[in-house]
C-alpha cells in the first residue's frame, strides 16, 4: 500500500514539472516540489505505520499542491488526468463516499485555477485564493472529523471487545513477540491473582509458568511466532502456577496474530482442574465398570466351573458324571451341543456321552485335540456344517481320558473365553472321571464278588420253606459287606446265616468270601453255633486287616426237633413270627466278630413249631437316616404283622414297604425261614440225581419225627429209604428217567414209604453186591418191589414201637 | 454243591498211621471222591489207616461199599484198615447188618484203633 501513496506522490510531482517549461516561478514550484517530494517521502518511510487519515491528509495535500501547480503552471489540459488520477484511487483505497469528497476536492480545485486564471477583478482573485484553501480546510475538517467518528468507533469495538473478554470466563492474555503481557482480562485475574495493572508489561514466563516449564513456554512461543501461518493456532495443556505459589492444570489456545506486521501471541487459558476431575471420574467409573464387568464374567465362569464340577460331584457313577457334564457344558456355553469321548483301552475315541445328540463331525475334530492334548477351537469348520467347535483333550495323570467337544452355530461364536472355561473344566473332569473308573471298576468287581459270594441258588429243604433278597444300595454308593448263606447241616438241620462286615468294596467282599467259606467249612465239621462263630472271630481278628470287624447271626434250625438254636455277634436281633405275631429273638447278643481276642459267645434255644416263621436282616432294612433303630424295629414288626406267611410275600412285603423308592442308603439283606406244618400224608419229586438223597434224608426224618418215630427207629427208616432212592436213581442213569417221588403215609403206628422211579427194577447195583436191598430188608418189616412198565415203585413198612429195631 | 462228607486228615505216630476222619453224611454223592481222599493220603511207608465214622450221621450202602473198596486196597500194599464206629450209633448199626468186621477191625474210639495198629 505504501508504495501507492509514494506512486501518487510522485505523480502529482509529475504533474508539477512538466508545465514547469513554459513559464516558470521558480521559487514556487522548488517550494511545492519539496514539499510533495517532503511528503512522498514520508508517506515511504511511515510505511507499515500510516493510519487512515494519513492517507487522507496527503491526498488532500497532493491535490492543494497540484491544484497550486496547475494555477502557476497554467497548464489546463493536464487537469482531468489528475482529475482521473485522484477518482481512481480514491474509489480503490476508500469507500464511494470519500472518493467522492476527494473526487469534489479535486472539482473545487480545478473550477477555482480556472478563475484564477482569467480573474475578472481582484476581489475574485482574493476570494478564490482565500476562498479555495478554506473550502479545502472544510472538506477537510469533515473528512478529519469522519476519521475521528471511526477512530471512535473502533474505539468503542475494542473496548466492547476488551469488556467480553473482561467478562469472558476464560482468562484472555496478549503476549507481544517477546512474551510481555500487552493484555490480562478479569478472567485472568480471578484466574491467577494479578490485577492487569501487575501483570501487563511483565514477563508471562516470570509471572505464570512454573520455572520448570519456562524453557517449554520460550520454545512454544517462539515455534507458533516462527510458523508460516499468519493465524496459527494451537491448543496444549499445561501447567500454571497462581500468584500464591499454588498450580493448577490448565488447558491453553494460542493463536499467532500479525497485524499489518505486527506480531503478538494471544491465547485463552481454562482450569481444567474440574475437567480432569470429572475425567478422571469418568475414567474411573469406566475402569469400575469394566472391572466389574470382568469380575461378573469372572464370577460366571466361576459358576460356569461349580455347576460342571458339581455336576461331576453329585454323581458317583461314570455314566451319570459325563451325562451331567454334558448337559452342564451346554448350558454354560450357549452351545448346540456337547458330547464327550472317551478313550478306551487302544486309546481310541468313542462316545460317552451327548446332549442332546451327537455333534455331526464331532469325532474328527475330537481325534485332532486328543492327539493334539491341547484345547483346540474351530470356526466355520466344514465337518460341522460351518458351525464353530470347541475341544479340549480331558487329561488325568498326562492320560487323555477324552476329549470334550461343544458345537455352535451362526451367529454364535466360541471365544478364547470359552476355551478358558472348557481348559479350567477339563482338568477337574479329567480327574473326575479318572476316579469314577477306578471307582466303577472297583464297584463292579466287588458287586461281582459280592454276589458270588451269596447263594445263587437256596438249597431245597425238607418241610421247610426258604426265601431270600439281597437289595444293594442305591447304585452310587459303595457295595456293602452284606451276606446270608444257608447250609444244610447233618441230620436234618439247616444253618443260615446273616451277616454284614463293616468294610466296604473290594476288601469287604473279599472279607465275606472268607468269612463264608470258613463258617461253611465250621459248620460242617459239626462244630455247634457257638464254637463255629468263635472261630469266625478267631478268623477275623488275626487275618483281617484294619481291624475289620463284622456282625453276624448264625442260626441252626432243627425242623426235625422243632427247636431253633443261635448265636448272635452284635447283629440286630432275628424275628420269630408265630400265627403272624412277631418278636425278636433277644438273648445270646454278644460284640461283633473282631472287636475281642477271646470274646464269649452263647448259644440260646428256643422251640420253633411247625407253622412258625423266622425273619434274618442288615441293620439296612431297619436303619434310616436321623431316626432311631429302634423306630425301625418297631416298623418292621409292624409290617411283618400285615405280611403274608409265605416267606417269597414276605420278603417282596417287607422290601416294598421298607425301603424307599429310590433304593436303600446301605445294602439290604433279607432271609426267611419257615418251619412248614407237618401233614400225615406226604408226597415230594425229587431230581433223579445224588444230590437229591440228603434233601430227600432231611425230609424223611422231619416227618418221621413228626409222626413219632424214635431216634434211632429214624435212623435206620431213612437209611432203608436211601437204599431204595439210591437204586431209583441208578435206575434213571440206565433207563434215562429224570425223576423220582418219594411218598408216605401213617397208618396208626405204621408208617409206609413208597419210592417211585421211571426205570427198571434191577436186584443189584454194580459193586453194591446186594448190600442195598439187604439194608432195606433188615431195617424194615416189609420191602415190596413192585416193576411196572412206567417204573418200579419200592414200598418200605415199619410199625413204629419205639427206639428198638424192627422184631 | 457243596460236599455232604468232610474228610480230614492227619498223621499218628509219625508217619506210621494215618486217621482219616469223616463228618457229615456219607451216600453215593460222595463216597467214591472220599474213598479215593483217603487212599491217596496214605503213604506207602504207612503201616496202615484208621477210618474214624464216630462223627459220621449218615452212611448207606454206597459208603459201606466204599469201605470194603478202601480195605482191599490197603490190604493189598499190605497194610490195615481199622474203622472206629461207636456202638449204638446208626453208622455202627449199618456196619453191623453188612457184617463188615469180616473185611476189617471195627473200633470204638480212634485211640483203641491206632494202638492195636502198632
Amino acid at each position: 500500500m505504501a508504495y501507492l501513496f509514494a506512486t501518487g506522490a510522485l505523480l502529482g510531482l509529475l504533474t508539477l514539472i512538466v508545465p514547469h517549461m513554459s513559464e516558470v516561478n521558480d521559487l514556487a514550484l522548488a517550494l511545492l516540489a519539496s514539499a510533495a517530494l517532503v511528503i512522498a517521502a514520508i508517506v515511504w518511510v511511515s510505511g507499515d505505520r500510516i493510519r487512515e487519515w494519513h492517507i487522507h491528509a496527503v491526498l488532500a495535500t497532493g491535490t492543494l499542491i497540484v491544484s497550486l501547480a496547475n494555477y502557476y503552471a497554467g497548464a489546463t489540459t493536464l487537469y482531468p488526468v489528475l482529475y482521473m488520477w485522484a477518482a481512481l484511487y480514491a474509489f480503490y483505497f476508500f469507500r464511494p463516499a470519500e472518493a467522492l469528497a476527494h473526487m469534489a476536492l479535486v472539482a473545487v480545485s480545478y473550477a477555482v485555477v480556472l478563475a484564477i486564471q482569467d480573474p475578472e477583478s481582484a476581489i475574485v482573485r482574493w476570494l478564490l485564493a482565500v476562498g479555495t484553501p478554506l473550502v479545502a480546510g472544510l472538506l477537510i475538517s469533515r473528512l478529519l472529523h469522519r476519521l475521528s467518528d471511526r477512530a471512535q468507533q473502533i474505539e468503542q469495538s475494542e473496548a466492547r471487545t476488551r469488556m467480553v473478554l473482561d467478562t469472558a470466563p476464560d482468562a484472555f492474555i496478549t503476549l507481544d513477540r517477546d512474551g510481555v503481557i500487552m493484555s490480562w482480562n478479569a478472567a485472568a485475574r480471578r484466574l491467577f491473582g494479578w490485577t492487569a495493572a501487575e501483570a501487563i508489561g511483565q514477563t508471562m514466563r516470570a509471572l505464570i509458568v512454573p520455572p520448570e516449564f519456562s524453557d517449554r513456554h520460550d520454545q512454544r512461543r517462539n515455534a507458533l511466532i516462527a510458523s508460516e501461518s499468519a493465524t496459527a493456532t494451537e491448543r496444549f495443556e499445561v501447567e500454571f502456577q497462581r500468584r500464591d505459589g499454588s498450580r493448577f492444570p490448565g488447558e491453553a489456545t494460542v493463536s499467532k496474530v500479525d497485524i499489518q506486521g505486527e506480531v503478538f501471541v494471544s491465547g485463552f487459558i481454562t482450569d481444567v482442574t474440574e475437567r480432569l476431575r470429572r475425567q478422571a471420574e469418568r475414567e474411573a467409573l469406566l475402569r469400575e465398570q469394566a472391572a466389574r464387568a470382568e469380575a461378573e464374567r469372572v464370577a460366571e465362569l466361576v459358576g460356569g466351573m461349580q455347576a460342571l464340577v458339581d455336576a461331576a460331584l453329585a454323581h458317583r457313577t461314570l455314566d451319570g458324571i459325563l451325562r451331567e457334564l454334558v448337559t452342564q457344558v451346554r448350558g454354560v456355553l450357549d452351545a448346540d451341543a456337547a458330547t464327550i469321548y472317551l478313550a478306551d483301552e487302544s486309546e481310541r475315541l468313542t462316545v460317552g456321552a451327548s446332549a442332546p445328540g451327537d455333534i455331526t463331525g464331532g469325532d474328527a475334530f475330537a481325534n485332532r485335540v486328543g492327539e493334539a492334548r491341547e484345547a483346540m477351537l474351530a470356526r466355520n469348520d466344514a465337518s460341522a456344517n460351518g458351525g464353530a467347535l470347541v475341544g479340549v483333550p480331558l487329561l488325568a495323570e498326562g492320560e487323555v481320558m477324552g476329549v470334550l467337544v461343544a458345537c455352535a452355530t451362526p451367529p454364535r461364536e466360541f471365544g478364547g473365553e470359552d476355551l478358558t472355561l472348557l481348559r479350567l473344566a477339563a482338568e477337574r473332569v479329567g480327574l473326575a472321571i479318572a476316579h469314577a473308573r477306578v471307582y466303577e471298576r472297583e464297584h463292579r468287581i466287588a458287586e461281582t464278588l459280592q454276589r458270588s459270594l451269596l447263594p445263587d441258588r437256596l438249597p431245597s429243604l425238607p418241610g421247610l420253606e426258604v426265601a431270600a433278597r439281597y437289595l444293594p444300595a442305591a447304585s452310587e454308593a459303595e457295595v456293602g459287606g452284606d451276606w446270608y448263606d444257608v447250609i444244610p447241616i447233618a441230620g436234618g438241620a439247616v444253618g443260615l446265616v446273616m451277616g454284614d462286615v463293616a468294610g466296604k468294596g473290594l476288601a469287604g467282599a473279599s472279607m465275606v468270601g472268607r468269612l463264608r467259606s470258613a463258617l461253611r467249612a465250621y459248620a460242617l465239621e459239626g462244630h455247634d453255633g457257638a464254637r463255629v462263630v468263635e472261630q469266625l472271630n478267631r478268623l477275623l481278628w488275626t487275618e483281617a486287616e484294619d481291624s475289620q470287624m463284622a456282625t453276624m447271626l448264625y442260626v441252626i434250625v432243627d425242623p426235625a426237633a422243632n427247636a431253633v438254636r443261635w448265636v448272635n455277634a452284635g447283629h440286630p436281633a432275628p424275628v420269630m413270627v408265630v400265627d403272624g405275631e412277631p418278636r425278636f429273638l433277644e438273648g445270646a447278643g454278644s460284640v461283633p466278630l473282631g472287636v475281642l481276642p477271646f470274646p464269649t459267645y452263647e448259644e440260646v434255644s428256643d422251640r420253633m413249631d411247625p407253622g412258625s416263621t423266622l425273619l434274618l436282616y442288615t441293620d439296612g432294612l431297619v436303619e434310616r437316616p436321623g431316626e432311631n433303630i429302634d423306630d425301625g424295629m418297631a416298623e418292621l414288626a409292624a409290617r411283618v404283622r400285615e405280611a403274608p406267611e409265605d416267606p417269597d410275600a414276605l420278603c417282596d412285603h417287607l422290601l416294598a414297604t421298607l425301603v424307599p423308592a429310590g433304593g436303600a442308603m446301605d445294602d439290604v439283606a433279607l432271609l426267611t425261614l419257615r418251619n412248614l406244618p407237618v401233614p400225615d400224608h406226604f408226597s415230594a419229586e425229587f431230581p433223579a440225581e445224588p444230590e437229591s438223597l440228603a434233601p430227600m434224608r432231611s425230609m424223611l426224618r422231619r416227618w418221621l419225627s413228626h409222626a413219632g418215630a424214635g431216634e434211632l427207629e429214624i435212623a435206620e427208616i431213612v437209611t432203608a429209604c436211601g437204599e431204595a432212592a439210591t437204586n431209583a436213581i441208578e435206575h434213571a442213569g440206565v433207563s434215562g428217567g429224570t425223576r423220582f417221588e418219594v411218598s408216605g403215609g401213617r397208618d396208626g403206628r405204621e408208617v409206609e414209604i413208597a419210592v417211585r422211579d421211571q426205570g427198571s427194577w434191577r436186584e443189584q447195583r454194580p459193586g453194591d453186591h446186594g448190600r442195598g436191598l439187604d439194608l432195606m430188608r433188615t431195617l424194615m418189616d416189609t420191602v415190596a418191589v413192585d416193576p411196572t412198565p412206567e417204573g418200579t415203585i419200592v414200598s418200605l413198612r415199619r410199625r413204629l414201637g419205639g427206639n428198638g429195631g424192627p422184631g | 454243591m457243596d460236599d455232604l462228607v468232610h474228610v480230614h486228615i492227619e498223621q499218628r505216630e509219625g508217619d506210621d498211621v494215618v486217621v482219616a476222619r469223616l463228618t457229615g453224611e456219607l451216600d453215593i454223592s460222595g463216597a467214591a471222591s472220599t474213598g479215593q481222599r483217603i487212599a491217596d493220603a496214605v503213604p506207602s511207608s504207612a503201616r496202615g489207616v484208621v477210618v474214624d465214622m464216630s462223627q459220621l450221621d449218615f452212611i448207606d450202602s454206597s459208603g459201606i461199599s466204599m469201605l470194603f473198596e478202601l480195605a482191599r486196597r490197603v490190604g493189598s500194599r499190605r497194610q490195615e484198615l481199622r474203622v472206629v464206629a461207636p456202638a449204638g450209633k446208626p453208622v455202627a448199626r449199618v456196619l453191623d447188618i453188612v457184617e463188615f468186621d469180616r473185611a476189617a477191625p471195627v473200633h470204638a474210639d480212634v485211640d483203641s484203633a491206632v494202638a492195636e495198629m502198632a
